[in-house]
This record gives C-alpha cells, sequence and structure tokens, in this order.
C-alpha cells in the first residue's frame, strides 16, 4: 500500500511516500532561514512558506520515490498540535489530493507520527512501549499499549524543552535553532561545572518543568557578567543540558518500570541530542530495557511518520471525512 | 471548458462551476463551518449534483485576496494543490476585482473596498472599460478615514461595493457616494470563473509553484524586525499557543 504523507504542523513543510514499511521518499523543507533572525518560529512566516513550498515538495516526493501521482493509494496528513495557520495549508491540499485521486484521507495526530516513525522498518519491535516524545513544541511521556492508542503519563507543564534549549542558546549568543548548537558546544564543556536546579525530579509525578532551570541558568549567567567574571560557555551549555537530560532520563525510566515495559522510544526533534540518547542507553541497559531511537531524518518532523501513522489506522479500517479541521490543540489520548 | 472557482479570502466560502456557456453550478457559505471544512466537501457537492466528473475540469480559478491571511492560504493551496492532481492550467485573479466586475456598468468612479480587520480596509479603484473594469491604483490597506480623504480629493461620484465599504459608511463621505446592495458585499466565484475563462483561452495562466496570495500586509514579526528591531518572542508551547488570528 503506497501512502503520501504530509506534515506542516510547525517549520518544516514535510512530504513522503512510504510503502508498507519502506520509505521511498522523504522531503523536508526547512524554513530555518526564514525565522533565524527571530531566534523562534514566527507562525504568520511560517504558514506563507508552507504555502510557498507544499505543491513544489509534493511534486518532488512522487519523484524521488518514482511512483506517478495514479499510483498513491491513501494520503495521511497531520491534523493537529501544531500551529493552526500552518496545519491548515497541509490539510487543504491533502484534501484535495485526497478528492482528486478518489482515495482514503487519513487525520493523524502529530505525536502519534513522532511514536510511530521509531516502527518504521522495525518489524522487531512491538507496543507495548513507553515514549519521551521531546521538541521544539513538545515535552511529553506517554505509553503507548498498542498501536493507536495512548496513555498520557506526564508533560510540561511549562516550556518545551526544544525552546528552552533555543533561550539558552541565543543567551550565549549561539544561532537557532539552539537544540543541536547546546548540544556541539556542550561536547567541550564539563557538565558538572554549575549544579543547576532538576525541576519535580523529586516528586512521583511525571510531567516536567523548564522555566525555572532556564531562568536559573540566566540568572547565572547575567550574575558572572555584573560580576566581571569569566566562564566558559561551554560548561554552562553542558551544566544546563545535563540537568534537563537528567530529569528526563530519570522519569522515562520510572515510567518504563513502574509500567513494566521494556521498550523506550525516544522520538521528536530532540531525540537527535547526543547526550540524552547516550545517557538514555546506557540507564536503560542497566535495567534491561531498550532503547529505540528513529534515525535523524525521521526524529525531526517529516512526512514519512505521518504516512508510517496514517497507514497504521488504515489497516484497522480508520479514515477521516473530507470536513475534517485541523485542531491546534489535538490531543494525544 | 469548465472551471472550477475557489474565492476564500472573506468570512465566506464560495465555489462555482462554470464555462463559456454560464455558470453550472455555485455555492457559498458565510458562518457555520470554516473554509477548511466547507471547501473540498461544496465541490464534490457542485459536480456531483451537476454530473460533472473531477476529470472534466480543465482549470482551476482562485481568488487571491487581498483579504483574510488564513482564508487566502486554505483557498490557494486547495485550489493549486486540485490543480496539480489534475494536471489542469491555474489563474489567479484578484478578489477585490471581482467585486469591480460585478457593477462594470457604471460610469461612476469604482471602488471595490473589504473589511482588512485591525481597523483597516483593503481596497483598490476602478474604471469601466469595454467589457470590464480596469483597475486605476494599487491594492492598499487603509483606515477608512484615509480612504475617505482619497474619496474627498477626487471630487467624482463614486460607488463602494464590499463589506469594508458597508461596515465604515458612516466615516466616508456622503456627497456623490452610493453603495451596492449588501447581496453582492462579498466576493463570488461566479464572478471568479467569468473573469478567470479568457485568463484561460489566452493561456495566461499562473504557475503552481509562484501563484501566491496577495498579502499586502507584512507579517506582524517582520514589521517589528524591519521598523524596530523587535524580535517577538516563540510562541509558548502548543497548549497555551494562541490561534493564530484572521487578520
Ligand atoms: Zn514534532
Amino acid at each position: 500500500m503506497i501512502v503520501l504523507g504530509i506534515e506542516t504542523s510547525c517549520d518544516e513543510t514535510a512530504v513522503a511516500i512510504v510503502e508498507d514499511d519502506l520509505v521511498r521518499s522523504n522531503l523536508i523543507t526547512a524554513q530555518i532561514d526564514v525565522h533565524s533572525r527571530f531566534g523562534g518560529v514566527v507562525p504568520e512566516l511560517a504558514s506563507r512558506e508552507h504555502l510557498r513550498a507544499i505543491n513544489r515538495a509534493i511534486a518532488q516526493s512522487t519523484e524521488h520515490a518514482l511512483i506517478s501521482m495514479r499510483d498513491i493509494e491513501a494520503i495521511a496528513v497531520t491534523i493537529g498540535p501544531g500551529l493552526i495557520g500552518a496545519l491548515l495549508v497541509g490539510v487543504a491540499a491533502a484534501k484535495s489530493l485526497a478528492m482528486v485521486l478518489d482515495v482514503p484521507l487519513i487525520g493523524v495526530n502529530h505525536l502519534e507520527g513522532h511514536v510511530e516513525s521509531a516502527f518504521i522498518d522495525r518489524k522487531d519491535l512491538a507496543p507495548p512501549v513507553i515514549a519521551l516524545i521531546v521538541s521544539g513544541g513538545h515535552t511529553m511521556i506517554a505509553e503507548m499499549p498498542e498501536h493507536g492508542r495512548f496513555d498520557i503519563l506526564g508533560q510540561t507543564i511549562d516550556d518545551a524543552a526544544g525552546e528552552a534549549f533555543d533561550k539558552i542558546a541565543r543567551f550565549l549568543g549561539l544561532p537557532f535553532p539552539g537544540g543541536p548548537e547546546i548540544d556541539r558546544l556542550a561536547r567541550k564543556g564539563n557538565a558538572n561545572a554549575v549544579r543547576f536546579p532538576r525541576a519535580m525530579m523529586g516528586d512521583d509525578s511525571f510531567d516536567f518543568s523548564l522555566s525555572g532551570l532556564k531562568t536559573a541558568v540566566i540568572r547565572w549567567i547575567r550574575e558572572r557578567q555584573a560580576a566581571g567574571e569569566d566562564f566558559d560557555p561551554a560548561d554552562v551549555a553542558a551544566s544546563f543540558q545535563e540537568a534537563v537530560v537528567d530529569v528526563q532520563v530519570a522519569k522515562t525510566l520510572r515510567a518504563a518500570e513502574e509500567r513494566g515495559r521494556k521498550t523506550i522510544i525516544l522520538a521528536g526533534g530532540v531525540a537527535a541530542n547526543s547526550r540524552l540518547r547516550e545517557r538514555m542507553s546506557e540507564e536503560a541497559a542497566e535495567r534491561g530495557i531498550d532503547v529505540v531511537v528513529p534515525p535523524p531524518r525521521l526524529c525531526t518532523d517529516n512526512g514519512a511518520m505521518i504516512a508510517a501513522a496514517g497507514l497504521r489506522r488504515l489497516a484497522r479500517g480508520e479514515s477521516t471525512s473530507l470536513d475534517v479541521a485541523p485542531d491546534a490543540n489535538l490531543s494525544l489520548a | 471548458m469548465l472551471v472550477l472557482g475557489i474565492e476564500t479570502s472573506t468570512n465566506v466560502s464560495s465555489v462555482a462551476l462554470g464555462s463559456e456557456q454560464g455558470i453550472v453550478a455555485s455555492t457559498s457559505l458565510s458562518r457555520g463551518k470554516g473554509h477548511a471544512e466547507f471547501l473540498i466537501p461544496a465541490v464534490k457537492f457542485l459536480c456531483e449534483e451537476s454530473e460533472v466528473a473531477l476529470s472534466q475540469l480543465a482549470g482551476i480559478a482562485v481568488g487571491v485576496g487581498p483579504g483574510l491571511f488564513t482564508g487566502m492560504r486554505v483557498g490557494v493551496a486547495t485550489a493549486k494543490t486540485i490543480a496539480q492532481a489534475l494536471g489542469v492550467p491555474l489563474v489567479g485573479i484578484a478578489s477585490l476585482d471581482l467585486l469591480a466586475f460585478e457593477i462594470r456598468y457604471t460610469p461612476k468612479l469604482i471602488c471595490a473596498c473589504i473589511d482588512a480587520r485591525r481597523g483597516e480596509v483593503f481596497c483598490a479603484f476602478y474604471r469601466q472599460v469595454p467589457g470590464g473594469v480596469q483597475r486605476v491604483s494599487d491594492y492598499v490597506a487603509w483606515p477608512p478615514q484615509r480612504l475617505a480623504a482619497e474619496i474627498e480629493a477626487r471630487v467624482e461620484e463614486v460607488l463602494f461595493i464590499g463589506n469594508g465599504a458597508l461596515l465604515y459608511k458612516e466615516r466616508l463621505p456622503k456627497l456623490r457616494t452610493e453603495y451596492a446592495a449588501f447581496s453582492r458585499a462579498f466576493p463570488q466565484a461566479s464572478a471568479l470563473v467569468e473573469l478567470a475563462l479568457p485568463r484561460f483561452f489566452r493561456e495566461e495562466t499562473d504557475s503552481l509553484y509562484e501563484l501566491e496570495p496577495l498579502y499586502i500586509r507584512k507579517a506582524d514579526a517582520q514589521i517589528a524586525w524591519e521598523e524596530r528591531g523587535v524580535v517577538i518572542q516563540r510562541p509558548g508551547r502548543v497548549k497555551t499557543r494562541k490561534r493564530e488570528g484572521e487578520r
């Protein structure tokens, strides 16, 4: 079965062709240049860029997959959560394709897409799993007892991990997006140089809070600057990153143990963080838990994960009506 | 030649199907379902009821605003992708032109004027020419007092059309002005099809990859950046993200 997947929930215009378990094409048009000077994603500009890019992305996705549009058997599209104006462009395009090609439309939750990205080309892998979804817009621990069913165990009560990375990166004079920059700089620094707070580390919830940490890091830098003291930005980056990773690893492992699950999926753009992958893998291994991290092209927002999630839903006999509207706050569970 | 027209630059979603023989079917909606929900089911409905197969469509026309950003984008994305999937040409026409075209029989100066929200209107001026109208100004986003001053300065008879003119009637000059009925207050896809047909025949079509809405206004963040060097912060986590306002 050949599915075309469209993802436009934030700042990547992404279209992919997935045939059963095979990603035949996976096009991602990033908008970093448009948003970088603002230090974050500007919704109106993102929507404009999606509209500019979407039809070329559709054309290229079929070209790269060596198929014609008539070969497409279903259209999957992100219907939320995300920026409403951005979602609307992808949904409008997806509905148009589904109508003209006369194939089913499947609306997909963006977060479900991230989790399903781990199952692409992994026939050995099956639910139940615990997923840590970390990205510019999300920080969440969810349990997936079976495909398509989710229990949200915890999520951030303020900032998403990616947002915190962007903010601290800006403070350290690093370019947008901040995640990869902090990761790179932190490798040269001492993670124990500064002991930043680990919010909600001790409580028994699976929720996160990152705004206190963000404030603590910024205050620490300002105090050093005011006192005229030198500090190594690499140490700050490493210590900040360590505080984020500590909490995420501890909570995810505790979720897996409490629920008796043996597989953890690390998904979302921040799953590409090398320290998070390293620490999670090491500490999970000590407990006999497997950690699965999709390859980078499937971690960042992409159409293949949406197509893959759509395929699962279609296989269960689900499809979406052509009058569906996207939902900026669509819940996973 | 059968053409599908899609016009969504205002609150009204409007879809029409027509050829050089006339309008085959049309429908429009101004409350309840939004453009994104209404558009595709409306196209399907028109085609089914008029017994037109999508494969019979030879061109897609779309109103490109100026108007509400989100509405324009839904219309343009839909029109482009239908054209792409069918492999047929695409024509984009300014939505204000549609309004002026509807009252082309007047010797007066025509002002097409729609509500741009935020206390402004999108407007343009037109004059009658054989077979239609010709635009004699730029498309602009003006507060009503600016439009009023422009009208005063022109000292001639003006015929207004569009919901923007009706909304700000009290603030526009009373002398030498007249207003088209509110049944014509919004751009309609039937006029779009009629205006687009000659463009298809002349093969003056638009590129699938280059056609854009007429935004006229820049994004707020861009304006802030260019004028004051102010950076607008990244929106909060998704839960607290405000819906992007129509503008
Ligand atoms: Zn994402």
